[in-house]
């Protein structure tokens, strides 16, 4: 990832990422189903993007976890400079908003 | 195949830097339970991606490193640390017979200069750039930091002298003891980088490590804009920035002295 000027450029990859979660796919597995990257590509990439403050993860709450009986997932959330920088990536990659639609709402 | 599966990502937990590796083995562990039960990717490849997380988050330790001194971050306990070592050292070889002669200075002074000369030639001896100002301490405080660097390879050199003696008890043309020998010339080459290191991440005032380390810019920009590691000495004496990507204008690392308004951190 490349910052110069208050423009963050994204590579391909972490481009794509954003697309996915900014479509609702919020965790790690539904991002690798969205986009077809392999899992050792996608969690080191939403760490890089995590540190850079373009996405923040969170845990979900465990007692909503244990009523469906089944673990705690922890799903990750564009902040408002990720949100930022997918719409500049969406420029420059234009063919990225034909891999998910971006949710009206936003995360 | 399931206990397999998670056998290969506690195995990748290992890698994980031990404050993290807790929520990075549960966060991969509920996913996994997640794959199985989709289904709609390979469960193992899912697994072995877990080593190239693990990877990256230990390579990136440094840059997300805990706020918290290490047992080492006091000066004075770094010193007891080597004097410990030493005193250690000393007792081990008290059982060992005497030499039969002393050792001869030449070849404490031959050991010495091949350490100083290998390291001459793998690490860099410069401990960074400590410009002048109105902030800057005494010559007296500054003085302790070369004192305090002093002491440190003092007790490294009464380290090395405690394994010649060990290799002279054992004879000169014994395997063990040129073995041992070796082994001390290695020993001390790594101990010397590791004082010179040491002593590049304490804060020349109070002498204590630097922590909070942050990187500032990007690897990728460095050619446009600052690209460091900066770290910070938690009494407030100053700051050090730790070039990335040594250049002609940045190559060393460089200090700063706040003033006394930041005493309050």
């Amino acid at each position: 990832m490349i910052r110069m000027a208050g423009e963050t450029k994204l590579s391909h990859t972490a481009a794509m990422i954003l697309q996915a979660l900014g479509a609702g796919h919020v965790y790690g597995l539904s991002v690798m189903e969205m986009t077809g990257l392999p899992s050792g590509t996608v969690y080191p990439a939403m760490r890089r993007l995590e540190r850079d403050g373009l996405i923040r993860s969170q845990w979900e709450s465990q007692s909503i976890a244990d009523a469906g009986k089944r673990p705690a997932r922890k799903y990750y959330r564009l902040t408002r400079a990720g949100k930022a920088t997918l719409e500049a990536s969406q420029k420059r990659y234009p063919l990225l908003a034909k891999l998910a639609p971006v949710a009206e709402t936003g995360q | 195949m399931k206990i397999l599966r998670h056998a290969m990502l506690r195995a990748a937990a290992r890698l994980v830097p031990s404050q993290e590796r807790a929520e990075w083995l549960e966060e991969w562990s509920a996913e996994l339970w997640y794959a199985q039960q989709s289904g709609v990717v390979d469960a193992d490849r899912f697994c072995l991606g877990a080593f190239q997380d693990a990877l990256w988050l230990r390579r990136h330790a440094s840059q997300r490193a805990p706020r918290t001194a290490s047992w080492l971050a006091s000066p004075s306990r770094c010193l007891l640390f080597l004097a410990g070592l030493d005193a250690a050292a000393l007792l081990a070889i008290l059982p060992v017979p005497r030499p039969s002669a002393p050792i001869p200075l030449r070849a404490i002074f031959l050991l010495m200069g091949m350490a100083c000369l290998i390291l001459l030639a793998t690490t860099r001896l410069s401990l960074g750039d400590y410009p002048a100002s109105r902030s800057a301490p005494s010559l007296a405080t500054r003085m302790r930091r070369w004192i305090f660097l002093a002491a440190k390879m003092a007790l490294i050199l009464a380290g090395m002298y405690a394994g010649l003696l060990l290799a002279a008890s054992l004879g000169e043309k014994t395997r063990t003891a040129a073995v041992l020998v070796d082994a001390l010339l290695c020993g001390s080459v790594l101990a010397f980088r590791w004082a010179l290191h040491d002593q590049r991440r304490r804060c020349p005032v109070c002498l204590r490590l630097l922590t909070n380390p942050v990187t500032v810019g990007q690897r990728a920009s460095w050619f446009l804009e600052w690209n460091c590691i900066e770290l910070v000495c938690l009494r407030g004496h100053g700051m050090l920035y730790i070039p990335e990507n040594p250049t002609s204008w940045f190559g060393a690392q460089r200090w700063q002295y706040l003033d006394s308004s930041w005493s309050g951190l």
